[in-house]
């Protein structure tokens, strides 16, 4: 019984594969990467995004579903800098997948290809979960996108040559687009400069770099380390001492305490889109930072 | 003085490099060695701290033309200086795995527990089991013990093979246990991997789970009784996972048939086998699972397993020799809302064992008088558990599960049965809940009580507090 099953299962997905074998299948870890390299990729790849902008990257678990996936894969794209480490790992050395291991051209570390912000002098976890990599969290500075479209356009020639041409084609293309919006966002943002922030988690730090604004400090005591009552309390009186314009945090993460700390300071709490999806405005990349500027500007708003 | 050692070392090498870098990067370093003295009287911490930007700097300027370009484009100097400061040269791919140059990834485990049994654990047995490791071992000590600590270090060994090693040192008589030392191909392809050495098999669910990662203190009564608590083989394993979109993954394993429910089989050729098949997919956004068969076929040297006073009463002490098999079937379901596991979560797991054993088993003359004789023995017994565990806090969770092991039939000969062993009406069961604190993903603090009716007439109700302690290496955990 459970054999047939399996076997019309088989026969139906050798149908599918047969069917879709044109296209590169690509594995990407993060709705970012999912959605520059559908940019980038175009209708010769096809996307598969393992997580959504709901979830917290750093805390996936390695689902059935994504070493089925990632066995197929002819590309994995993923942020690196070890903010998939927790997971990962298990999928590659299950799936069974020689093109996608570390070193193969099949896999693609975005932040391979940018300077990395908050790289530690000296690692200790008594600092919450920090990456010694650096911040992994690369994809906010809208410039960072541009390097790694460059990038990931060269990788996706190698991966797929047949397709070079094409791939060349649409890495061009996007620049165009991409520096021209990077212009304008950076005209509308800059009203922001020295804006102060209270992000969650400690993965504003590449659109604070890039805008000019102000990392106050974190809702998270040390990062990975959700906030306990009393840390809050502590955020309190610092807040109301020397207050800042926004409390910020990301669709997956925690809004009580952004609340909580909103209602008591009367400083706006903004929830970010973070990624692709993680507002219902944040449609692709584009929409992403028009939106994130958006909602800092209205914050921004004097009262 | 070791500061100012410091800063002169970084101007001197900054200088030395001047001469090299571009006009621009000039610009940059002279730009930091300002900053420095404007900020030197005011903010001796900063300037510490902007030396080893400038270092930083100075290391991307010779290193990194890459860097150099940038640094030389639209932006200004001073912007330029600042950013270059800030930032970390874009590294060499190689730098940016998880694993440190070429050196292993090594992660320790520490474990160490109270426990509190409400019976001696020394003289403790699972009524009507052929418990292979001796219980009163599997218990551990009353008051405080040590647990295992776990070393496991782990790295690809070249393009490809990778490898990895788990040694447990025990907290008694000084042991270094190997429990898992295998290499595994990264490089088949085809969904293929193919592992040699010592490992976990990869036989039901929470078999291939190290201690401390279970979700309780203890294993669950089946995992005890028949997989000898984490059921490990010296041999080889072949996965493969199907190309489809749905889980589907088939694996084999042969193997010496070195440890329970075997014995060291002694003889050429394959001494245990085990076949399994896991079929996996999500439900929904949050859901996902697991559901898998497998099976397991070993057999005794001739010396047999020792089968410890199978009745209780009697006091035999019988040696079985004969062949076993083992099937399992095991299911698991997790779920978060949206997929995010980070604030809530919720854990299901269900296992069931069945075993058979078909041999002879050795009696010695015995108190209940029971003669020395050799006679056909069958054995069909089975257990299974059910396990919850939901974490409703990021730091918070909680756990419930219910154990039981099912007498099946059992088929003596004449000799033992004129003896009066006989197999009681007696079904041991257990249930436990535990509370575990996890203050990060690195340490949990766990608290659990333990209902204990696996033997015969007693009620042993157990406490533990344990804690289990994960250093180095980010260790990532299988579904």
């Amino acid at each position: 019984m459970k054999l047939a099953f399996s076997l019309s299962m088989a026969l139906a997905a050798a149908l599918i594969t047969a069917q879709a074998h044109a296209a590169i299948n690509v594995f990407a870890c993060e709705p970012e990467w999912a959605a520059l390299t559908k940019e980038i990729g175009g209708d010769k790849v096809s996307v598969y995004q393992a997580t959504t902008a709901l979830q917290d990257p750093h805390r996936i678990e390695a689902r059935p579903s994504l070493i089925a996936r990632m066995r197929s894969a002819d590309l994995l794209v993923c942020s690196g800098a070890d903010l998939e480490v927790g997971w990962l790992p298990v999928l590659l050395h299950t799936s069974g997948n020689e093109k996608v291991q570390g070193g193969q051209p099949g896999s693609f570390m975005a932040s391979e290809f940018v300077s990395r912000l908050e790289v530690p002098s000296a690692v200790d976890r008594a600092q919450g979960d920090i990456h010694p990599f650096g911040n992994p969290h690369i994809h906010l500075d809208a410039r960072n996108i541009l390097r790694v479209a460059q990038a990931l356009g060269e990788r996706l020639t190698k991966v797929d040559s047949s397709n070079s041409a094409y791939y060349q084609q649409r890495t061009k293309e996007f620049d165009a687009r991409w520096s021209k919006a990077i212009s304008e966002w950076e005209a509308r943002a800059a009203p922001l400069k020295g804006m102060k922030l209270v992000p969650y988690h400690k993965d504003q730090a590449y659109l604070i770099h890039w805008l000019g604004l102000v990392e106050e400090m974190n809702i998270e005591p040390k990062p990975g380390i959700p906030p306990s009552a009393g840390h809050l309390t502590e955020l309190l009186v610092k807040l109301k001492e020397e207050p800042a314009d926004a409390i910020t945090r990301n669709a997956y993460q925690d809004p009580k305490a952004v609340e909580w700390l909103s209602d008591r300071t009367k400083i706006p709490g903004v929830t970010l889109p973070y990624t692709v999806g993680g507002t219902p405005e944040a449609k692709d990349l584009f929409s992403l930072f028009d939106d994130t500027i958006a909602r800092l500007l209205k914050a921004k708003k004097p009262a | 003085m070791f500061q100012q050692a410091i800063r002169v070392c970084a101007i001197a090498l900054a200088c030395a490099l001047c001469t090299a870098a571009r006009a621009q990067s000039n610009n940059e370093l002279e730009e930091i060695r300002n900053q420095i003295r404007a900020l030197k009287d005011a903010y001796e911490s900063r300037i510490q701290a902007l030396e080893k930007r400038l270092k930083a700097a100075e290391d991307a300027a010779a290193t990194q033309k890459a860097a150099a370009e940038e640094a030389q484009g639209a932006q200004q100097a001073a912007a330029a200086a600042q950013a270059a400061a800030a930032t970390a040269p874009p590294p060499a791919a190689a730098s940016a795995g998880s694993q440190n140059a070429f050196n292993p990834a090594i992660s320790l485990i520490l474990m160490g527990r109270y426990a509190n049994y409400s019976q001696d654990p020394t003289t403790r047995t699972m009524t009507g089991f052929l418990s292979n490791s001796n219980e009163s071992d599997a218990l551990g000590p009353r008051g405080f013990s040590l647990g295992e600590s776990e070393v496991t270090m782990s790295a690809n060994v070249d393009h490809l093979f990778y490898g990895q090693a788990t040694f447990a040192v025990g907290p008694d008589n000084n042991t270094v246990d190997v429990e898992e030392a295998f290499a595994q191909t990264t490089s088949l392809g085809h969904g293929f991997t193919f592992k040699a050495g010592r490992f976990f098999s990869g036989i039901g669910y929470n078999n291939s789970v190290h201690a401390h990662a279970w979700d309780f203190e203890d294993p669950s009564l089946v995992q005890r009784a028949f997989l000898g608590n984490n059921y490990s083989d010296d041999g080889v394993q072949l996965v493969w996972i199907a190309p489809l979109p749905v889980y589907v993954e088939l694996g084999a394993e042969l193997g010496r048939g070195a440890n329970p429910p075997g014995s060291n089989t002694d003889k050429n050729g394959i001494g245990s086998s085990t076949l399994f098949a896991h079929i996996g997919d999500d439900i929904g956004t949050g859901g996902s699972y697991r559901f898998g068969v497998s099976t397991l076929r070993t057999s005794t040297n001739a010396s047999g397993t020792s089968i410890v006073d199978i009745d209780d009463r009697t006091g035999t002490n019988s040696p079985y020799v004969g062949d076993t098999r083992l099937y399992g079937v095991d299911f698991v379901y997790k779920w978060a809302p949206d997929g995010n596991t980070k604030y809530q979560n919720f854990k299901l797991i269900a296992e069931w064992f069945m075993t058979r054993r078909d041999g002879t088993l050795l009696f010695n003359e015995n108190s209940a008088g029971v003669p020395e004789a050799a006679e056909a023995f069958k054995l069909h017994e089975s257990g299974w558990y059910v396990q919850g565990v939901y974490q409703f806090h990021p730091e918070w969770r909680v756990g419930l599960r219910y154990d039981q092991l099912t007498e099946g039939t059992w088929q003596a000969g004449p000799v033992a049965t004129a003896g009066g062993v006989t197999r009681p009406e007696f079904t041991p069961w257990r249930y436990s809940a535990m509370i575990d604190w996890n203050p990060s993903e690195f340490s949990r603090i766990r608290l659990q009580f333990n209902q204990d009716r696996s033997q015969i007439g007693l009620v042993d109700n157990q406490v533990f507090v344990q804690y289990v302690y994960s250093l180095g290496t980010h260790g990532a955990h299988k579904f």
